[in-house]
């Protein structure tokens, strides 16, 4: 969980922790670079600046992390995608290998200075928003909740569950503990 | 004073629209709010709870390029952000 200590945020991981995190963290990495290698893949198509993609991408989760910027206009929202989405997926992957870096090295408890924290954030946001995506965490919500209802956490244990709910459980635990702390 | 001040209004008809989302905790949305429109705590609040109940907020205006900043950063953060025009 992440902690303040007064001075700097601090960051206790179990070991299981870490390496459930480090799992995750590298299958987020694998889904963003692996769009990446296909979109810089042409020298010429980058040259005319016109590497960006036009059109939503086709799985959801990434759909979910880079959605369209106007609703009730295509061209408007295929050039917008074209200027932004490379460097939007440049930034990302660049907190989520930030992060990663961390993990690797990390040894039980350790301070974060303000750039590592802000790339845990958003980095913790992205994998929420991809695992929820994956397992449609709201699709069955008739309430239509901003959140998924945190009363649940203290409710029985569900086998019947995917387990990936464990684990979004989790990630929206630990991120609800660095929000608390800034 | 009397003085007018022609196209104030038609000269900024774009804003920035944040809508509801089932995975988004409201704590962050409320810190991104704060943290990227420099909103207090109460407003960027109020944005949130609107978000929530009416499903979007209007939260930000200004001209086109202003908003397709504001959109850009706000998918920075992962919340599911449209411009649009001001009457649209």
């Amino acid at each position: 969980m992440f902690t303040h200590d007064g001075k700097q945020v601090i960051l206790d991981l179990e070991s299981q922790e870490l390496e459930l995190l480090t799992q995750l963290y590298g299958q987020l990495h694998e889904l963003l670079a692996q769009d990446e290698m296909e979109v810089d893949a042409d020298p010429l198509i980058q040259l005319m600046n016109m590497n960006g993609p036009t059109v939503i991408p086709q799985d959801e989760a990434l759909a979910r992390l880079f959605p369209n910027a106007y609703l009730n206009d295509e061209e408007a929202a295929s050039d917008f995608r074209r200027f932004t989405e490379p460097d939007l997926r440049r930034k990302k992957l660049s907190c989520v290998r930030d992060v990663l870096g961390q993990l690797q090295i990390f040894d039980a408890a350790r301070a974060l200075d303000s750039q590592q924290t802000q790339n845990w954030l958003l980095s913790l946001n992205d994998l929420r928003l991809v695992l929820g995506t994956r397992i449609g965490v709201g699709e069955h919500d008739d309430d239509d909740d901003l959140e998924v209802d945190q009363d649940d956490d203290e409710s029985a244990i569900d086998l019947d569950r995917d387990p990936g709910f464990f684990l979004y459980d989790y990630l929206t635990y630990l991120q609800g503990t660095l929000i608390d702390v800034l | 004073m009397e003085i007018a001040e022609p196209g104030v209004l038609t000269d900024i008809p774009w804003i920035t629209l944040v809508w509801n989302d089932p995975i988004n905790l409201m704590t962050y949305v409320t810190y991104v709010f704060q943290t990227y429109f420099g909103y207090d705590e109460m407003k960027a609040q109020a944005l949130m709870l609107d978000v929530h109940h009416k499903g979007r907020a209007v939260v930000s205006s200004g001209s086109r390029e202003e908003m397709e900043r504001d959109v850009a950063a706000m998918h920075g953060y992962g919340l599911w952000a449209t411009t649009q025009r001001e009457d649209a």
